[in-house]
Formats: C-alpha cells, sequence, structure tokens
C-alpha cells in the first residue's frame, strides 16, 4: 500500500511516516503543494494525507485535481485549521476523511485503514488475527465461528486496537476515539478501562486470549503473533 | 421614547408655558389700556362738563343724563376733590347689576359749586376682553396645531437620512463581507455622520478580519507545533524498552500537550464564538439533538450507572450554527455528566421553548455567578480545563438565549431558554 504524506512541517511529516512506515505501508512525501502535484500526476498512490495550509496554497486544490485524475485514491485532509468551512469543501470535493492537528498517530492509522479496507475491498475484506475474525462493514466479531456479542463502543474499541496491533495506545487516544470531542468530558479514562474490562472479559469467556497488554501509566497494547 | 414623540411633547409644554405667560400679561394689558381708555373717556367728559358750566350755562338744580351717565348736583360751599372708583349699578337694558368706572369731581363757575358724578359702563370693555380672549385662545390653538404639523413635517422630513442611516447600521452585519453604503443627504451635518460611521465601519471591518485572520493563523502556529509535540512523544511512548520511570515521565509531558491543545483550541473556539464567525443558522431541533447526543454517550452513562430520564413536553427550536448547537449541548452534557455522582440522575425536561438539563451531584447550591466565567473550577476534576460552561454561555449569548442556573430539590438545572 503506498501512500502520499504532504505536509510541510518536516517534524510533524518524519513522524507520521515513521508511524505509518511501522504499519507495512510504504510511504512517500511532498514538502509543498507544487510537489505534491507533481507526484501526483506521476504516480500512484492508495491513500494520500493532505494538508491544507501548505506554504504554496491551500491543498483543497489538489483534492479536486486528484479527484480527476485518480479517482480511486483515498483523501485524508490533515488540517489545523479546525474550521468548518475547510472541512465541508473539502469533503465536498471529494475528501473521503477530515482529521484536525493534533491528532494521534494511531487515530490517523486506523483512519487510513478503514478508508483503504472501504475503497480496496469496498468493505467487505475481513480480520483475521489468530480465531479471531472481524467483518468491518458487518460489524461482527467471530472467535472461531462463534458470534461474539458486543456493544457498538467494544466493537469500535477492538477494530481501534486491531488497526494499531503491537502498538501502545494511550488513554487518551483511545478515548478520543471513541467518543470524540466528547472524551474530555466526563472521566472517560476510567470509562475506557471499564470498556476494555468488559471487551477482555468476552473475549477471553469465548477461549480467545487475552491479546491486551498493560502498558504501565500510559495505556495498552494489542499483542498478536 | 422616540425622538420625535419627544420633541413634539417638549414643544407642546413649552408652547402651553409661553402662550400662559403671555395670555396673564396680555390680560393684564388690556385691562390697564381699557382702563385708561376710560379714565381718558371720563377725563375728556369732565373736561368737557367743565367747560360748559364756566360758559355759564349754570345750573341751580341737579341735573341727570337720560343715560344716568351725568349727574350734576349744586353744592352750597366750594370743595376740590377728583376721586375715580368702580361701582355697580342696575342697568335698565341688560337687568343686572353690571360694573361701572365712576368719576367724582367738583367744579366751580363764580359763586357755584357743583359736584359731578360721570358713570361709564366696562360692559363693553369687559365684552371686548372677552372677545380678544376667545380669539387669543383660538389663535393658540391654530398655531399649536399647526406649528406641531408644520414641525413633525420638517422633521420627518429633516431627519429622514438619519432614519435611512439608522436602518442601513440596524441591517449591518460585521462579519458579512459587504461594506455598508449611506446615500448622500445634501445636510452636512449627516453627510459628515455618515462619513464617520463609513469610516467607522470599514475600520471595524479590517479589524474583524485581521482578528478573524489572528485566531485562525493563531491556531495554525501553536497547533502545528503541538502536533509535533504530540506525536513525537507518542513515537517515544511506543518503544518498550523504555523504563516504568521514563515512561511515566513522557506520559506526563505527553497529557499536558493534550491539555495544552484543548486548551488551545477551547479558547479559539470562545474568541471565535465572540467574533460571530459561525454563520450559516439553521432552525434546529433541541429536543432531537438532546437525544441523539444521550444516544451517541450512552455507554459513559451506563458506566457510572447513571439514569437519564427526557421528558418533552414540547418542541423546542432555536436557531443557531448547527456546530454550534451540538457543542452546547455536549458542554451541558458532560457538565451534568462530569459533576454527577455514580447512580444519579440527569433529567432533561423540554417546555415550550425552554430546556432544562437537570442532574445530581454535589448537594449544595453553586455559585451562579462565577459558575459561567472562564477557569471558574467550582470542584478540581482533572481533565476539566474550566472552559466548557463558559463556552456554553457564550454560544447562548451569541444566539439570544438565555443559559441559568439554580439549584433545587437536590438537583442542579441548567436552563436554556429563548431571549424575549
Amino acid at each position: 500500500m503506498k501512500i502520499l504524506v504532504i505536509e510541510d512541517e518536516s517534524a510533524l511529516r518524519e513522524t507520521i511516516i515513521s508511524y505509518l512506515e511501522g504499519e507495512g505501508f510504504l510511504c512517500e512525501y511532498a514538502g509543498s503543494l507544487e510537489s505534491g502535484n507533481e507526484k501526483v500526476c506521476l504516480y500512484e498512490y492508495d491513500c494520500i494525507l493532505v494538508d491544507i495550509g501548505l506554504p504554496d496554497g491551500s491543498g483543497l486544490t489538489l483534492i479536486s485535481k486528484l479527484k480527476e485524475f485518480h479517482p480511486e485514491t483515498g483523501i485524508i485532509i490533515i488540517s489545523a485549521k479546525n474550521s468548518i468551512d475547510d472541512k465541508i469543501s473539502g469533503l465536498d470535493l471529494g475528501a473521503d476523511d477530515y482529521l484536525t492537528k493534533p491528532f494521534h498517530l494511531p487515530e490517523l492509522n486506523s483512519r487510513i485503514k478503514s478508508l483503504l479496507r472501504r475503497r480496496k475491498f469496498e468493505g467487505k475484506q475481513a480480520v483475521v488475527i489468530e480465531n479471531l475474525t472481524i467483518l468491518p462493514e458487518n460489524r461482527q466479531v467471530f472467535v472461531g465461528n462463534e458470534l461474539l456479542q458486543l456493544t457498538k463502543s467494544e466493537f469500535d474499541l477492538l477494530l481501534f486496537f486491531t488497526s494499531n496491533r503491537g502498538r501502545v495506545l494511550s488513554k487518551e487516544s483511545i478515548a478520543e476515539h471513541l467518543w470524540g470531542d466528547f472524551a474530555d468530558a466526563a472521566d472517560s479514562f476510567d470509562f475506557v478501562y471499564s470498556h476494555l474490562k468488559n471487551l477482555r472479559r468476552k473475549l477471553t469467556e469465548k477461549a480467545a486470549k487475552d491479546y491486551f497488554q498493560n502498558v504501565y501509566g500510559t495505556g495498552y497494547v494489542f499483542m498478536a503473533e | 421614547m422616540r425622538l420625535q414623540a419627544k420633541i413634539n411633547v417638549r414643544f407642546l409644554v413649552l408652547m402651553f408655558l409661553i402662550f400662559s405667560v403671555a395670555g396673564v400679561v396680555f390680560y393684564y394689558m388690556i385691562g390697564e389700556v381699557a382702563n385708561r381708555n376710560v379714565r381718558e373717556m371720563l377725563e375728556s367728559r369732565r373736561a368737557y362738563i367743565i367747560l360748559n358750566l364756566q360758559k355759564g350755562s349754570l345750573l341751580t338744580d341737579s341735573f341727570s343724563s337720560p343715560d344716568n351717565s351725568i349727574f350734576i348736583r349744586h353744592m352750597d360751599q366750594s370743595r376740590q376733590y377728583r376721586i375715580y372708583s368702580d361701582t355697580l349699578a342696575y342697568d335698565q337694558a341688560e337687568k343686572e347689576l353690571i360694573p361701572f368706572r365712576k368719576l367724582t369731581f367738583t367744579a366751580s363757575s363764580g359763586n357755584h359749586h357743583y359736584k359731578v358724578v360721570l358713570l361709564q359702563s366696562l360692559l363693553e370693555m369687559e365684552d371686548f376682553r372677552m372677545l380678544i380672549f376667545t380669539f387669543l385662545g383660538g389663535l393658540f390653538l391654530f398655531v399649536m396645531t399647526s406649528l406641531f404639523l408644520v414641525n413633525s413635517w420638517l422633521f420627518s422630513k429633516a431627519w429622514n437620512p438619519f432614519l435611512k442611516s439608522l436602518s442601513v447600521l440596524n441591517s449591518w452585519n460585521f462579519s458579512e463581507g459587504k461594506s455598508a453604503h449611506f446615500d448622500t443627504t445634501g445636510i452636512d451635518e449627516f453627510d459628515q455622520l455618515n462619513d464617520l460611521l463609513q469610516n467607522m465601519m470599514q475600520k471595524i471591518r479590517t479589524d474583524f478580519v485581521i482578528l478573524k485572520e489572528f485566531t485562525e493563523n493563531a491556531s495554525h502556529e501553536l497547533q502545528t507545533p503541538l502536533a509535533i509535540i504530540k506525536s513525537k512523544l507518542e513515537l517515544i511512548l511506543q518503544d518498550r524498552s523504555l523504563s516504568d520511570e521514563q515512561h511515566r515521565q513522557i506520559q506526563a509531558a505527553f497529557e499536558s500537550t493534550i491539555r495544552l491543545s484543548k486548551l488551545n483550541e477551547a479558547l479559539l473556539l470562545l474568541s471565535k464564538i465572540e467574533n460571530q464567525q459561525f454563520v450559516g443558522q439553521k432552525e434546529i431541533d433541541f429536543c432531537q439533538l438532546v437525544q441523539s447526543r444521550i444516544e451517541y454517550l450512552s455507554d459513559l452513562f451506563d458506566l457510572k450507572k447513571i439514569d437519564v430520564t427526557v421528558q418533552i413536553d414540547s418542541l423546542v427550536l432555536f436557531t443557531m450554527n448547527p456546530l454550534l448547537a451540538e457543542i452546547l449541548i455536549n458542554n451541558l452534557l458532560s457538565n451534568a455528566l462530569r459533576h454527577n455522582h455514580e447512580n444519579g440522575r440527569i433529567f432533561v425536561h423540554a417546555g415550550y421553548q425552554e430546556i432544562t438539563i437537570s442532574n445530581t451531584g454535589k448537594n449544595q447550591e453553586l455559585d451562579a455567578s462565577g459558575l459561567f466565567r472562564r477557569f471558574a473550577k467550582q470542584v478540581s476534576t482533572g481533565e476539566s480545563n474550566g472552559l466548557g460552561l463558559s463556552i456554553a454561555f457564550e454560544i447562548c449569548k451569541a444566539n439570544h438565549i438565555l443559559l441559568s442556573y439554580h439549584y433545587t430539590d437536590g438537583m442542579h438545572h441548567f436552563v436554556l431558554k429563548q431571549e424575549s
């Protein structure tokens, strides 16, 4: 899977690429609108991350161009401008998703994976981990052949973890993934803990092994072979 | 009170005062003039009578004129006097007592002495005075009415450009791009005012744009470094070879960065609301909005075992930007959740054009005055930045909704109500 990261802040770009490469993606980058345009014209990508506020222009112009030449490429806007206008016009132009800086890297990763599942496999691709089968489109989880009853949040949680296998997921990023802006609303970390406890119980009850590990003070890791 | 009404009232009161004073002065002046007239008349008669008496048409007996206005009586001894007085006498024609001016004097011709009484009816003078007053009263009413009408007409004519400018100002919204336009009025003062307004609006508009750009740029400039710090820390946290202590330190830095970026976002949101940068208002069904938000957050409520009840008696519609409406309800619900205790209750009631979100919590009334202030943390709950309620308050203020707080029956109530 090839991903193009168009972002002018080199430090941010490096961390994004470093995280995504750890997920097995092939990453290329562009630091300006011009070089981004060039790359888009020359090569094909599965997914493009584009910053709106580039020094030589708005990333929005690139989106319409991209939609013309490579309509199958997934587009995620990353922007520091939490402005509704940009969000709406970006999605109107054909972007698939919109992330506001600062975002959590696992969140970006899970959005990219979800986007690729939708685009490449029309969402029909199952996520298989050992004896665990997840059907994202149907929102179903099987342990072996047995259907697991999960709540909406528990399912989202499981998908988020499996998208970021082997990664330390902080409580903050989990809470934000589940509840968005509401994450800092309440004692969301306790809630993350309770949700995770329930999810682990349901999984282990069905004889799936306990994939989750605590990371001291930070969060949790989903470990699988 | 409208300017015209105010001017009219003052005008009428002043006119009334002026006419009253003028009336009183006039009354005495006419009286004086009439008095003099009568006096002159009597004096000229006196002169005539004296002249005639001296000419020799001597009287040995008394004389009364047929209309009872002259009495001459012969006197034995000579005495000199001349007295004016007022008297009442019966008048045959009018058949009533009428006022008279009376002149009593003495005259001599040789050895003959006379006492003469001259009477002059004041009835005509009274009539005359009445006539003048009726006329004056009529004139007063006429002048008042016509001045009033002329004044009103002139006023509306003269102030028309002002009212036009006012309506231009009223319909002007500085967050919209177009600048207001004033027609030239031909009146120097108004043209000057309009010029000043135009310049001022231009200035406000540019300031607004600059501020807006600054807000957005500040957001951009701050969020980018924050994003870098955050993602770098997140990457370091992935490193499982770190010691627990190192993990703890980095985690603390990571959490603070998140807090900082949330704080930055919240402050930017506040300034955006205050600058009225949220346009695109829609009529929003708050009952539906609250229900959908509660549903979305149901597991948060469940985990704290909070009983959420929604009672809808009436449709509640507020007009505002949809995103702001969502933030508003989010903040109020999260407030109700955060300050609740386990097994608590949240009760949402929609009544006529008002919606109340009530929650259990601390069994004590909160200080309502400080509640909506920024960074007003009443209880320190770690994750709260103390801006949630002030954001809700600012959203309400910008959209003409009253957000109020009261505490009854162990519940904290937050009421949203359309400003009347």
